[in-house]
């Protein structure tokens, strides 16, 4: 299909293309990369010019880097950040990359599992505040409506101590009639539901702006892999006869 | 003060960004192209600079959201080629942003020029919330 040395600068071009792809399954993966080879095919077939090396160098640059060639199969922080996506696919394969993309060493991997472990628990810790305040609301109102419609059941309660009112609070309220006491309660109920349904409600944009903060991180930890892993491929291919001439440039005014 | 080339090349280019999938979709209206071709096609009919790797994850957006359909074919001269064309959607679809297109162009060309296109005015840009 290419000469020789054509076929080893496809080669290594499109091994950094399957590089990219590595959280592609593996099906499309497949499809991709041969679509891709395709075009640097057709590309070069059509490409004018006697020099072999020059004309694939050419149709490559042309074609533009790996990372802009596969822009859209990965996940990327920045554009898609209200778009719904499937989190824990994006954490395993965070924690994936730390492991065996990039060289960070168990450091690495530990400052990652802690921020991921802080996030989870400040989510953890603000349902638990809008779960609690649901939790007060249905309880007074269970209370309001043991005050207004069963007081033998309430009497018997705080006979037995289960309820246990005493204090100011206990002056307060021998001061109202049992439906007041039943109101009263019913009001502090609603407060309280009102108050656990507004933080679920906000628990949503917290939800975004974590999982914002979450591809952010992944996405940093994927360019930072990508950006090391090129400077050792440019390293070992400096003993190689023939390489891509380090990045491929765009020209300013390219796509 | 005068602006620089970088700051021009940069606003040009993401210009052109956003106009690339509309001008995809225009092309894979009526023909089915492969890759290559469709690069060919619109390098050639607008005489721009265009990173050819770019057209790919365009084509990846339309067809996970239905908007084109692919089909692998063989060719006699290499590697077989992916067909893209546009669905009945993608065309609707199509439609619909060449609308907004016209009165988007409307709209900077009455900034520009003034008074100059009668013809637009009391029209009113959609512009949704996200």
């Amino acid at each position: 299909m290419y000469p020789e040395v054509v076929a080893k600068i496809v080669n290594d071009y499109m091994e950094r293309v399957r590089s990219q792809l590595r959280v592609v399954p593996a099906r499309q993966q497949q499809e991709f990369l041969l679509e891709i080879q395709s075009h640097v095919y057709e590309a070069y077939q059509h490409m004018a010019g006697d020099d072999d090396v020059a004309r694939i160098l050419a149709v490559l640059r042309s074609l533009g880097e790996p990372a802009e060639v596969v822009s859209d199969r990965l996940p990327g922080a920045m554009v898609r950040s209200g778009a719904k996506r499937n989190l824990p696919l994006y954490i395993i394969a965070g924690i994936f990359i730390a492991l065996f993309g990039i060289p960070l060493g168990f450091g690495g991997v530990g400052v990652l599992v802690g921020l991921l472990a802080a996030v989870a628990g400040i989510l953890v810790a603000y349902f638990a505040v809008a779960g609690s305040f649901l939790l007060v609301g249905a309880i007074f109102t269970l209370l309001s409506f043991v005050r207004f419609a069963l007081p033998d059941v309430w009497d018997k309660l705080l006979a037995l101590g289960v309820l246990q009112i005493s204090g100011p609070v206990a002056d307060f309220l021998d001061q109202l009639t049992a439906p007041s006491q039943a109101l009263l309660m019913f009001l502090i109920a609603t407060v309280f539901a009102a108050g656990g349904l507004g933080l679920l409600w906000l628990g949503r944009y917290l939800l975004r702006g974590m999982r914002f903060l979450l591809s952010l991180t992944f996405d940093w930890t994927r360019r930072f892999a990508q950006t090391v892993r090129r400077k050792l491929r440019r390293d070992q291919r400096e003993g190689l006869p023939v390489a891509l001439p380090g990045p491929i440039r765009t020209p300013p005014q390219a796509f | 003060m005068q602006y620089s080339d970088e700051c021009k090349d940069r606003r040009i280019t993401q210009l052109r960004k956003g106009i690339l999938e509309l001008a995809v979709m225009g092309v894979l209206y009526h023909e089915r192209h492969y890759g290559y071709s469709l690069v060919r096609v619109l390098t050639e009919s607008a005489s721009i600079s265009l990173k050819e790797g770019t057209i790919y994850p365009i084509l990846a957006r339309l067809n996970a959201d239905g908007l084109v359909r692919s089909e692998w074919v063989e060719s006699d001269q290499g590697p077989p080629r992916k067909y893209y064309a546009l669905t009945s959607s993608g065309k609707q679809l199509f439609d619909e942003l060449s609308k907004e297109f016209q009165l988007l162009i409307s709209l900077v060309q009455h900034k520009w020029a003034g008074r100059e296109h009668p013809a637009h005015q009391g029209r009113k840009l959609a512009v949704r919330k996200g």
